[in-house]
């Protein structure tokens, strides 16, 4: 390896992405889920992180006309149990898969972040033997909310394996064009006075609380893409028949609308989108 | 300067030229015995003889401003001279030009941080499109290496911007020159993807060697006027076991590139993150690296939110003065902040 081998010139015109499935969320995101970086999205339980990820493990099927990678994925997953009905439903729902498209997801359950620490280096040889084009980490922050106390030696302990995690996730994805997307869970933000401001907006808000990623600034540094998600509790005006029916209103209903963000990134200028989740996946709403 | 205009006595003159010492340059080297042989004079005569030379070159030297003492040598007065003709790389934005003086400096390092989102990759795409402005439109007509250690570069954004500043540059075209010959685009968007010369970087170890590489590079590559790594950081915020290492590597680093800087007159942007220090009994926000990194760059610029506004502001610069000034990242690169021009003509 000599250092002229890593200049690239002259540049490709167009970095290739990920779609997502719907034409509209695309858009949002200028094409879909950007290769050669790491994409985070974070948001609170309950919002559509996992529904995502598993409408992109099959969307990277896909073949490159209609915005896919026509190659594997690898699910990397913290959270318990893996959703693998839903993974099957989605898969009948979702156009133009080929055939058998579950044989072509790659599941591996982790621990701790000793395990992915493992784990990363082996992907060095599996991910051109399987042809594993995308990697979905679900979630980033499961790994390490747990193991590591808050005094200042062992945070800076954390940020070190932060940026461990990281380097060797950017080296993968530079070496075989990968897409990583990670998830990560939210915080509460207290006192809003000295809060430090990450990204477009001064404070997140989900289910009417203020928020912000988790895993702190260290971690912030590591992705290069972040997006949020989150969803709004909405009273809805009863109908006819109801209002008819039963006189006052005891019972109001509830209804959920769901919003996707984009927190920063270096090719997408501050806008967020409504979305739904359906049956068939998750949709954009124009 | 030849030897036969010195003021000396015609005999040692004629003595000195038969005697193969015709210029004063091999005058300089030589020592009063071996002259005092060779002429086949007194020690004290040729005493006298180097004297009125080395009085002579004095004045040449005086005169031409460009021989020194030393070599490579310069006065004060040749610096700033330098100093004042020398054209900056504008960003874009006026308020952030004119607490910069005009723009990044050619010669200097210049270290951007801030927290992540805030611009700093846009900040450095801006900087590699302006360093192509040609003369003509008051820019340096060069070329930029980009060395990317996160991956944050997208060509999207980057053409997005070269797109805006070709635009730019044509709108100034027809606003100056009325002649219809001039209004024609000096410079396609694709043209400015051409003159980035992008290195991926992985690892620490391939940032030092692109580093060390770069000075064979930029010889064989002319009119690299600027050198932007994003990030100087990313890499050495894994666990480095022997802190010490790391401080020596990144020193190492700092002076390559600030030698490069000065040797091919060209400007040195590093981009850095921010980390929170631990600082009597509360958490501050600082640029990373550490202090003995703070002394690695000429000039620190910090990045920061104010409300919902980024400001820049001058952390450390030894020609000018503290001062912050608002900027935006716009579709169409760094801008003047829009509500900055409000209040600028409310006065």
């Amino acid at each position: 390896m000599k250092p002229e081998d890593l200049l690239r010139h002259p540049l490709p015109t167009q970095t290739p992405k990920l779609t997502l499935g719907c034409p509209i969320l695309d858009r949002f995101l200028g094409g879909g889920i950007p290769c050669d970086t790491i994409t985070e999205i974070f948001a609170e339980s309950g919002t559509g992180k996992t529904q995502l990820s598993l409408q992109l493990l099959l969307a990277a099927q896909l073949p490159i006309s209609r915005g896919g990678l026509s190659a594997s994925s690898l699910y990397l997953h913290s959270e318990f149990p893996f959703p693998s009905r839903r993974l099957h439903q989605l898969s009948f729902y979702r156009p133009h898969l080929p055939q058998n498209p579950l044989d072509r997801i790659f599941v591996e359950p982790l621990h701790s972040t000793d395990h992915l620490l493992d784990v990363l280096p082996r992907l060095d040889f599996l991910v051109p033997k399987l042809n594993i084009k995308l990697i979905v980490i679900d979630s980033i922050a499961a790994l390490f909310r747990g193991e590591y106390e808050n005094t200042p030696l062992e945070l800076k302990r954390r940020s070190g394996v932060f940026f461990k995690i990281s380097s060797k996730l950017k080296f993968l994805a530079r070496e075989f064009g990968l897409a990583v997307v990670l998830t990560n869970q939210v915080v509460d933000v207290m006192g809003s006075s000295n809060n430090l401001r990450i990204g477009n907006s001064m404070s997140l808000c989900s289910s009417g609380r203020t928020v912000c990623a988790a895993l702190g600034l260290s971690w912030a540094n590591c992705v290069n893409m972040r997006l949020f998600m989150w969803r709004e509790e909405e009273k809805v005006g009863m109908s006819e028949e109801e209002r008819l029916g039963e006189g006052d209103g005891s019972f109001q209903r509830l209804q959920t609308r769901r919003f996707i963000r984009v927190v920063f990134a270096p090719h997408l200028p501050d806008s967020s989108c409504e979305f739904v989740i359906r049956r068939e996946g998750i949709l954009g709403v124009s | 300067m030849e030897v036969s205009s010195l003021p000396i006595s015609a005999s040692h003159r004629g003595k000195l030229i038969s005697a193969g010492y015709s210029s004063l340059s091999s005058l300089s080297s030589v020592s009063p015995s071996k002259l005092a042989q060779d002429l086949k004079i007194s020690e004290n005569e040729v005493l006298e003889i180097l004297k009125v030379v080395s009085a002579r070159k004095w004045v040449d030297k005086i005169e031409n401003r460009s021989h020194a003492i030393m070599n490579g040598a310069q006065t004060a007065w040749d610096i700033l001279h330098e100093e004042e003709s020398s054209i900056c790389i504008t960003t874009s934005c006026s308020d952030l030009d004119e607490i910069l003086g005009g723009g990044i400096r050619c010669k200097e390092v210049t270290e951007i941080g801030g927290v992540p989102g805030i611009g700093k990759t846009q900040l450095g795409i801006q900087l590699a499109v302006n360093v192509q402005i040609p003369a003509d439109y008051g820019g340096l007509g060069g070329k930029a290496i980009y060395i990317d250690t996160e991956g944050s570069f997208m060509v999207e954004r980057a053409s997005q911007i070269a797109e805006a500043c070709a635009e730019d540059m044509l709108e100034y075209n027809s606003l100056l020159r009325k002649d219809s010959q001039a209004c024609r685009v000096d410079k396609p968007p694709k043209a400015f993807m051409d003159n980035i010369f992008y290195f991926r970087i992985c690892t620490y170890t391939e940032q030092i060697a692109v580093v060390n590489y770069l000075e064979k590079f930029i010889n064989e590559h002319k009119d690299i006027k600027i050198v932007i790594i994003d990030s100087i950081t990313f890499h050495f915020r894994q666990e480095f076991e022997d802190m010490a290492l790391r401080t020596r590597l990144l020193s190492g680093m700092a002076l390559k590139l600030m030698k490069l800087a000065k040797k091919f007159n060209l400007a040195v942007v590093l981009l850095n993150q921010v980390t929170t220090k631990y600082n009597e009994g509360s958490f501050q926000l600082t640029l990373a690296l550490g202090d003995s990194w703070a002394h690695a760059s000429t000039n620190r610029i910090i990045l920061y939110w104010n409300g919902n506004e980024r400001y820049a502001y001058i952390d450390k610069s030894p020609s000018m003065r503290s001062a912050s000034a608002p900027y935006a990242v716009t579709s169409r690169g760094i801008r003047n902040s829009a509500s900055n021009c409000k209040r600028v003509k409310l006065m």
